[in-house]
């Protein structure tokens, strides 16, 4: 399988006589999915920004700009916990995510033995479980008198306390269904390390944290810079996991969204807080986008 | 072999003695002792609570109680009476459906698309194929509220193709990244090998490419029916209350049922399209194809 290439293997330029005809008819190839695109993400996102940030008098049907709806946000002490409760949990999984993954992505890049092959099937598993029968399977797994409960009283350990229903319980979780998508980019990373430049640098005496903090961690930044990315996105707008797993109060943002959507359909509010996250994940987003579109090392 | 050692078969071939073996076997678990206990742990973690939710299947009412490690009476008891439940019969049919349709509408947009991205030359084309990675950059269910708001106008809420609307938006990046790399991968020489000895156009597109994308093709299909299959978040905020899909009768079930067969039991049954990906799909998630979808 070769994957995109983003800097190589541009196709062949066409004969230039034909060119502006196949350049027209590349363009309505590719117009459908772009239109859904635009319609359904890039237009829904910008309207919620545009109508969270004005007001429309009854009265006189002007619309004026105003920061009201975020002012209220803020003001309100449930929603802020709420938004403080996301942000303890997106550190939490995320700073996990990378203590589990990098040691578990250098041992699958680099150890070629039969049980590296069984980490590597179990590390990406839980790709293969969806998020609402993980939940369901952790809180049974997990839950006070479940098997995890059951297995320490049986080793003699007493007074287990269970994460389920607690911030916990929902970053056990993410880290669940994080790992394999945090390994598989890692590893992705740093197999473009080749071979011959970890075994050079052995050969004039290079020690296992010299290659570690030299070779491999510089030349992987591109990868670990696009998990980090993308946890914290993925975090921030999960719903399923801390829905299913958390407690009542606070609520991850994800969850006070679909509450206020759904439950007490105050639509302004839900996309207000929508926003916020939005915002949230600005910086992280840029940063994202930045990382991919930037040539890779090597290949200009 | 019924016969023992003879003198001359240890001399020809070596007979690999226990012993010997089995401190050759203690050398590798010392050497990879990281492996091992990486292993152990995985296993614990990973695999512990989906061993819990297949015992939980197949206990009988009141029969797994602590502070037993496993069910003290098996039985079937739960899986008639969950399948028959009219909620479950009328979700799992919903579900095949609407996945089956969101997957034929993603490939009839996305894969022309994909073709004229990995084939063709016009201005722009990087930064559009990267405008579907910067999809990512949204976190999800943000997103959903706002496209749910528009929804809402339009009175696409609890209605069919409101649901398979939110959920086509899923499946665009795994539609159009998977196979524009397939189509780029295609060696060109044998497309221009056949144009020479006369083939048409559309003859060397259906009997040369297509045959090569194929298989990514279908690796794209399978992944796009199975992530809708098992689509949530989407379905529950712009389904709810009429339509409802499996994933998001399990959040109700979740919630509501205090006995955990039922979940168990539904758990089992939505698995099973997992696990045939799994066994489908294990080669094509390490060629890849998947971290090249985010940008890697």
């Amino acid at each position: 399988m070769e994957t995109a290439q983003l800097t190589t293997a541009r196709p062949a330029p066409a004969v230039p006589a034909r060119r502006d005809w196949s350049a027209l008819f590349a363009y309505l190839l590719i117009s459908p999915p772009l239109l859904v695109l635009t319609l359904l993400i890039f237009i829904p996102a910008a309207q919620a920004v545009i109508e969270t940030l004005s007001t429309t008098d009854a009265a006189t049907g002007q619309t004026t700009l105003t920061l009201q709806n975020y002012i209220a946000f803020f003001q309100d002490p449930i929603l802020v916990a709420n938004l403080e409760f996301t942000i303890q949990i997106t550190i939490a999984t995320v700073a996990l995510l990378f203590v589990i993954g990098f040691p578990l992505a250098l041992y699958l890049r680099f150890s070629k033995s039969r049980i590296a092959a069984a980490v590597q099937v179990l590390a990406l598993f839980p790709l293969f479980v969806p998020g609402v029968i993980l939940s369901f399977a952790l809180i049974e797994f997990l839950g006070s008198h479940g098997m995890f409960d059951t297995m320490l009283n049986l080793i003699g350990i007493q007074g287990y306390r269970t994460p389920y229903q607690h911030l916990q319980g929902i970053v056990i979780a993410l880290v669940w269904e994080n790992i394999p998508f945090t390994v598989l980019i890692l590893t992705a990373g740093l197999r473009q390390v080749e071979d011959a430049v970890v075994e050079s640098a052995r050969d004039v005496g290079a020690n296992f944290w010299q290659i570690f903090t030299r070779i491999l961690l510089p030349l992987s930044k591109r990868s670990a810079m696009i998990v980090l990315c993308l946890n914290i996105i993925g975090v921030f707008g999960a719903f399923t996991i801390p829905y299913l797993l958390g407690p009542a109060q606070p609520m991850t943002m994800g969850v006070s969204m679909q509450q206020t959507f759904n439950r007490y359909e105050d639509r302004t509010g839900a996309l207000t807080q929508a926003v916020i996250t939005f915002l949230f994940c600005a910086v992280v987003g840029v940063l994202y986008v930045r990382t991919i579109t930037q040539p890779r090392e090597g290949q200009r | 072999m019924s016969t023992p050692f003879t003198s001359a078969q240890t001399a020809n071939a070596p007979v690999r003695l226990p012993p010997a073996n089995f401190s050759k076997w203690l050398k590798a678990i010392r050497r990879d002792a990281f492996g091992i206990l990486m292993l152990v742990a995985l296993f614990i973690v990973i695999i512990g609570p989906m061993i819990a939710v297949i015992l939980w299947a197949f206990t009988q009412p009141g029969g797994w109680r602590y502070p037993s490690l496993i069910p003290t009476r098996w039985g079937l008891n739960y899986w008639a009476d969950t399948l028959m439940r009219a909620d479950v019969t009328r979700a799992l049919p919903l579900s095949i459906g609407l996945a089956t349709v969101v997957t034929a509408l993603s490939a009839a947009i996305c894969l022309p698309a994909a073709y004229a991205f990995a084939r063709m030359n016009f201005p722009g084309r990087q930064a559009l194929l990267l405008s579907f990675l910067a999809t990512n950059a949204f976190p999800r269910f943000g997103l959903y509220i706002s496209i749910a708001i528009i929804f809402f106008r339009l009175g696409l809420i609890a209605t069919i193709p409101g649901v398979i609307l939110i959920q086509i938006v899923n499946t665009l990046l795994l539609m159009i990244w998977i196979p524009t790399s397939a189509f780029q991968g295609v060696d060109r020489t044998l497309e221009e090998a056949a144009l020479d000895v006369g083939a048409s156009r559309v003859r060397v597109f259906l009997q040369v490419t297509l045959p090569l994308v194929l298989p990514a093709l279908a690796a794209a299909l399978l992944l796009t029916f199975v992530s809708t299959f098992y689509e949530a978040q989407g379905a529950l905020l712009i389904g709810i209350p009429n339509v409802i899909t499996m994933p998001v009768l399990m959040y109700d079930i979740i919630n509501s049922q205090p006995e955990p067969q039922y979940g168990a039991v539904i758990s089992l049954v939505l698995w099973l399209p997992s696990l045939l990906l799994l066994l489908f799909a294990q080669r094509f998630v390490r060629g890849g194809a998947i971290s090249a979808g985010f940008g890697v």
